[in-house]
């Protein structure tokens, strides 16, 4: 398969990005109003756009975050409340919601990989650069939880269960199902280190191979949000077929994890954004527009992809960073924190 | 420093902490916890680990190395094998900020708990004397994050931590509060990890921090003991409780423990924590747990027969019914002594339960209970004002109906409650009961309402064979041959003996005792119109058929002339040999007849017959008679209940020939039959030639008897078979499809014996309906069907 394959040895490279002396590529003031906007003094990320809920993705976010802006403290914060109220499961991963509403507060013991990749990630980062062993230690355990539990094949590729349960061929009908933009690239060799007999490398051939099969799917190019694998890629039963929010990471994540694929990157670039650079939500199978989405996080993500692809300088709104919402601010700060590493002539 | 290792290894009881070496106790020894063998990675790189390996050792570290006692190595740890450098020996510096923090806010409770924990951790460690001498710290922002602390609010904490971090990022949290918050934010893991039932972490958790297993917390240690019992390590859930049971002083939360145990752990179990108990006063500190430990033998008891409950515990829920008046001890005791076949007692209890508040339930089971006393009339009068209330109410009430009107000698209904019976049959469409009545009509010579029923019994089930086979009977008994025949018809190959009503000897006997009946009642009652007593009222859904009327009134209000009856019973009468002959013959016959009811009937009007075995009263030896004289003594000895004797009577009696010497052979056979001889039997079966109907009835009883004795030494499969056979020349009485019900049972063909066990229920039959709760039971061990 040509396209965004062979790249995880320069990430490794990528991510041994100097731990002695990093000069944090989260300012401390973004920092401190994405905290203070999205971070409860608890300890949970909240997101202010769905009822206040939590989860495990914006656990993971955070204390991602966290360490990118080299704030201990608030990563301590964090990861107390991760551990305490969601790092629950028997198989030591997180249960994915966090309901401020309901007692008790977690509602559905499923986890999320998603999240739990992002948690683990953020972990084995933090413990390494910070010398602190209890948190390797806990990446350790959820990475080698992950390859156990929520690693399965599918024709021939390893792929990653949304949740260990209720996704599966036994459990529905179009299942196997998976969502490609659960595959956090740049975490996969993290946890191929921390649990070296676990199927990491083989993860990122089948995500990269799943991205690019569901690119085929419909007119669109582009990939949905969830995808069926029970014979050929098509968009999962009982979801919009949609290049949709969940989806619209994923050239983000291939980005972070060193990806310079250019065929592949512009055909994101092209399917996700208009003339203004927005971003479109799509339906694949027409490639109608369904959504326009013109908050400066969102529209960080293509603009990132110019930068990458073409040195494209990024927009005012985008190199500077102020909080709308959860989700867009937190994909805003992940494009800039890897624009000030990487491409600094964006800037 | 490494505090962990030194921690385990210096535990002491008086700690309150758990104590983990003492043998057998540990409850994680064998705990797997991913953490433990995970290895911290060095500061260089993520890389560097996965070149390395998982070998390294953790670095010391200020926070809490997560070492875990899970590994019975680790937490028997002495000082020396510790991979890390032990505090002890280079003299450790005790962090008393908390110990001084405490006494300044004369926070005693916490205060004892820091120190106990302090000496846990440094057995060479004194407590100070005045700890509130060296209190000023001169750090109110550490005070402050002491009080958060002290009041739960562990975010805070943090908080405050990470606010003054930014402010003064040379400032150095002590390790003290550091190790507390760890401790602290696991508590809050593992009881949000019980809450959401992950058990596997909730151990996992508690592995980790054995500081946090302390009397001062035993909600903690009761989380960790349900985990244990959860998930099928009972005997480390009973460690955790005899933990608390022997270390913990509170009363409150000793007693807690063992109802908290009541419900995870089977009665051996709690029998230990029981033991552990304290004595006060001469009285047990579980006094109160005790009724309710006795009050679940009973119930699993009665859910599982085969679970013995021990006469204390029954005395004792007994006393506290009786003591504490409580309605459900009433009829949690009547359904017990009904499932242990007590059922005088069951009555008692709902009776009381009843005589509390009226409703169903009780009724329910009173009405069972005096079922099982033959008491099926009373049954019926209590649970008619239940009847609606449920499925299974109503199945009980149709059961008392079947059962009434089975009995022999048919008793006098009042006419009110033949109406309501009739009505509630009729709403019911039950076709069992509906038999019932056809039967009972019968039993009052009211053939023609007789007739009516097993026809209405027939339109509601329509595969009804013994309905059918009483609407034959009823027609033949009418003289309506064109009628007898279209039921032969109508079940050509389809049923064994419909065919041969009007050629067998039941069916003769049937007419004889018709005869005997009126001479017994006296001349005035005319075969021809019934007896003076109430009618069966016709089936009422059914709209009478023109060519039968002449149907009794349905509210006759004479009385039967009851003591007369009673004293003709007792009467011998005179009657000749012949008759004699008949009655037993037909006695012997529906003693082995297809059809149960009729064959109790025929067993209770046995009795009443037994002055008329008055013929045979003498001991007289056979030998002497003629065949046909020794012929009709066996019948007479038969008939007097003493087969011994008729079997030597028929033996002389098969001197004589042809159906002399036939119907000797018959009469041995059953005469051994009924001595349960089935070999002998079998043989004097084969010395004469039967009629066709006698070598059925004769195969069948033997088949029966074998099919019994098989049960009876556990050959389940044999005693299928021997019914399998049976079946093929009579159909399955109601009885024997319990025993098959239960042959299937005992070979845990469940949905077999369901089946039967339904059928047969069906029709009214008790022990079918106890064959659907052993069935139950079977199924769900360990449950209470009520």
């Amino acid at each position: 398969m040509p396209g965004p394959a062979k790249f995880f040895m320069s990430v490794l490279t990528l991510m041994a990005f100097a731990s002695g002396a990093f000069a944090a590529p989260i300012a401390a003031d973004e920092w401190k109003a994405y905290r203070d906007k999205f971070l409860d003094p608890s300890g949970r990320i909240v997101d202010t756009a769905n009822n206040n809920i939590s989860h495990s993705e914006g656990q993971g976010y955070g204390l991602l975050l966290a360490y990118l802006a080299n704030s201990r403290s608030d990563f301590d914060t964090i990861w107390a409340f991760t551990k305490m109220e969601m790092l629950l499961r028997d198989d030591g991963l997180a249960a994915w919601r966090w309901d401020p509403e309901a007692t008790p507060h977690v509602t559905d013991a499923n986890n999320a990989t998603d999240g739990d990749l992002l948690i683990a990630y953020a972990a084995a980062l933090a413990g390494r650069d910070w010398q602190r062993p209890d948190l390797t230690t806990a990446a350790t355990a959820m990475a080698a939880s992950l390859a156990k539990n929520s690693l399965e094949t599918v024709g021939g590729s390893v792929v990653l269960k949304p949740g260990n349960s209720g996704f599966g061929a036994g459990d529905r009908r179009d299942g196997p199902v998976v969502n490609p933009s659960y595959w956090v690239f740049e975490a996969l060799p993290v946890m191929a280190s921390l649990d070296p007999k676990g199927q990491w490398a083989q993860l990122t051939d089948g995500g990269n191979r799943v991205i690019a099969t569901s690119m085929q799917i419909g007119k669109s190019r582009l990939p949905p949000d969830w995808v069926s694998l029970k014979s050929k890629p098509a968009a999962a039963d009982g979801f919009p077929a949609e290049f949709g929010y969940n989806a619209i990471r994923i050239p983000l994540y291939l980005i972070r994890a060193g990806s310079r694929d250019r065929a592949l990157l512009e055909s994101f670039q092209k399917g996700m954004a208009d003339e203004q650079g927005r971003l479109r939500l799509v339906d694949i199978m027409t490639g109608a527009t369904r959504q326009t989405l013109d908050d400066p996080g969102y529209r960080s993500i293509p603009a990132l992809i110019a930068c990458v692809l073409d040195k494209t300088p990024l927009a005012d709104d985008i190199k500077t960073f102020s909080p709308t919402d959860y989700y867009p601010s937190t994909l805003h700060l992940l494009s800039l924190a890897f624009a000030r590493r990487r491409h600094p002539e964006c800037l | 420093m490494s505090l962990r290792p030194l921690l385990l290894a210096g535990v002491v009881a008086a700690s309150g902490i758990l104590v983990l070496q003492q043998s057998g106790m540990n409850p994680f020894a064998a705990q797997e916890d991913p953490f433990a063998k995970s290895t911290p990675v060095d500061s260089e790189s993520v890389h560097a680990v996965a070149a390395n390996g998982a070998q390294q050792h953790p670095a010391p570290s200020a926070s809490s190395s997560p070492v875990s006692p899970a590994n019975d190595q680790v937490a028997q740890a002495t000082p020396t094998n510790s991979p890390t450098p032990s505090p002890a020996a280079s003299g450790p510096v005790v962090d008393e900020t908390a110990l001084r923090y405490f006494a300044a806010r004369g926070d005693t409770k916490r205060l004892e708990a820091e120190i106990a924990r302090l000496r846990a951790l440094y057995p060479d460690w004194t407590p100070p004397e005045n700890p509130l001498a060296a209190v000023p710290q001169g750090d109110p922002q550490l005070d402050q994050m002491w009080r958060l602390y002290s009041e739960g609010k562990i975010a805070d904490v943090r908080k405050a931590i990470a606010d003054r971090q930014t402010r003064e990022p040379n400032w150095q949290v002590p390790a003290d509060l550091l190790d507390r918050l760890a401790v602290a934010e696991s508590r809050e893991q593992l009881m949000n990890a019980s809450n959401i039932k992950q058990y596997d972490t909730v151990i996992r958790v508690a592995s980790s921090n054995p500081a946090m297993l302390t009397c001062g917390d035993v909600d903690v240690l009761w989380r960790v003991a349900e985990a244990f019992a959860q998930t099928d390590r009972k005997p480390r859930a009973v460690d955790a409780y005899l933990y608390i049971l022997r270390n913990c002083e509170s009363p409150e939360e000793r007693l807690a423990t063992v109802q908290k145990a009541l419900d995870l752990l089977p009665r051996s179990d709690l029998d230990q924590l029981l033991a552990a108990g304290r004595t006060i006063d001469g009285r047990s500190e579980f006094e109160s747990v005790l009724g309710e430990i006795a009050r679940r033998a009973v119930i699993a008891s009665d859910a599982d027969p085969t679970v013995r409950v021990s006469a204390a515990d029954i005395a004792l829920v007994e006393k506290l019914a009786v003591a504490g008046g409580a309605r459900s001890d009433d009829l949690m005791l009547g359904w017990y002594y009904l499932q242990h076949e007590n059922p005088k007692l069951a009555e008692d209890w709902f009776r009381k339960a009843l005589a509390k508040e009226r409703d169903a339930a009780a009724a329910q089971g009173l009405a069972l209970a005096l079922i099982n006393q033959d008491r099926p009339q009373e049954a019926e009068d209590i649970l008619y004002e239940w009847r609606d209330a449920s499925d299974d109410v109503r199945a009980v009430y149709l059961a008392a109906v079947a059962n009434m009107l089975a009995i022999q000698p048919a008793p006098d209904f009042r006419g009110e409650v033949l109406q309501r019976i009739v009505a509630e049959v009729a709403k019911a469409q039950d076709a069992a009961s509906a038999q019932q009545l056809g039967w009972y009509a019968d039993s009052l010579n009211q053939f023609e309402t007789a007739e009516r029923w097993f026809r209405t019994a027939l339109g509601w089930k329509p595969d009804d064979e013994p309905s059918a086979y009483g609407l034959a009977l009823m027609r033949w008994k009418l003289g309506d041959q064109p009628g007898v025949r279209d039921v032969q018809t109508a079940w050509a190959g389809r049923s064994e003996r419909i065919p041969t009503v009007g050629e067998r000897s039941v069916e003769t006997a049937a007419i004889r005792r018709r005869e005997r009946d009126r001479l017994e009642i006296g001349p005035s009652a005319d075969p021809a119109s019934p007896r003076p007593v109430h009618a069966v009222p016709g089936a009422l859904p059914q709209p009478l058929s023109p060519d039968r009327p002449r149907l009794p009134a349905a509210e006759s209000p004479a009385e039967r002339p009851r003591s007369e009856v009673h004293q003709l019973y007792e009467t011998p009468t005179e009657v000749s040999s012949n008759a004699h002959r008949d009655a037993t013959t037909q006695a012997a016959a529906t003693y082995l007849s297809e059809e149960p009811e009729v064959a109790r009937r025929q067993t209770r009007r046995q009795k009443s017959d037994r002055g008329r075995a008055a013929g045979c009263r003498s001991t007289q030896d056979p030998e002497g008679l003629s065949p046909n004289a020794a012929l009709s003594r066996g019948w007479c000895l038969m008939e007097a209940n003493r087969p011994i004797e008729a079997a030597k009577a028929f033996e002389v009696a098969l001197r004589g020939k042809g159906q002399t010497r036939s119907d000797a052979a018959y009469g041995q056979s059953l005469a051994y039959m009924r001595v349960g001889l089935t070999d002998m039997a079998a043989v004097a079966a084969t010395r004469a030639p039967f009629s066709n109907s006698r070598s059925v009835e004769i195969n069948a009883a033997l088949l029966e008897s074998r099919a019994n004795s098989a049960f009876q030494n556990s050959r389940y499969v044999e005693t299928l078979l021997a019914l399998d056979e049976r079946a093929r020349i009579v159909p399955e009485t109601l009885d024997l499809m319990v025993l098959r019900g239960y042959a299937y049972l005992n070979l845990v063909r469940y949905g077999d014996a369901e089946r039967v066990f339904r059928a047969a229920a069906r029709a009214g039959n008790r022990d079918a309906m106890r064959g659907l709760n052993d069935l139950w039971a079977a199924r769900n061990p360990g449950s209470n069907p009520y």
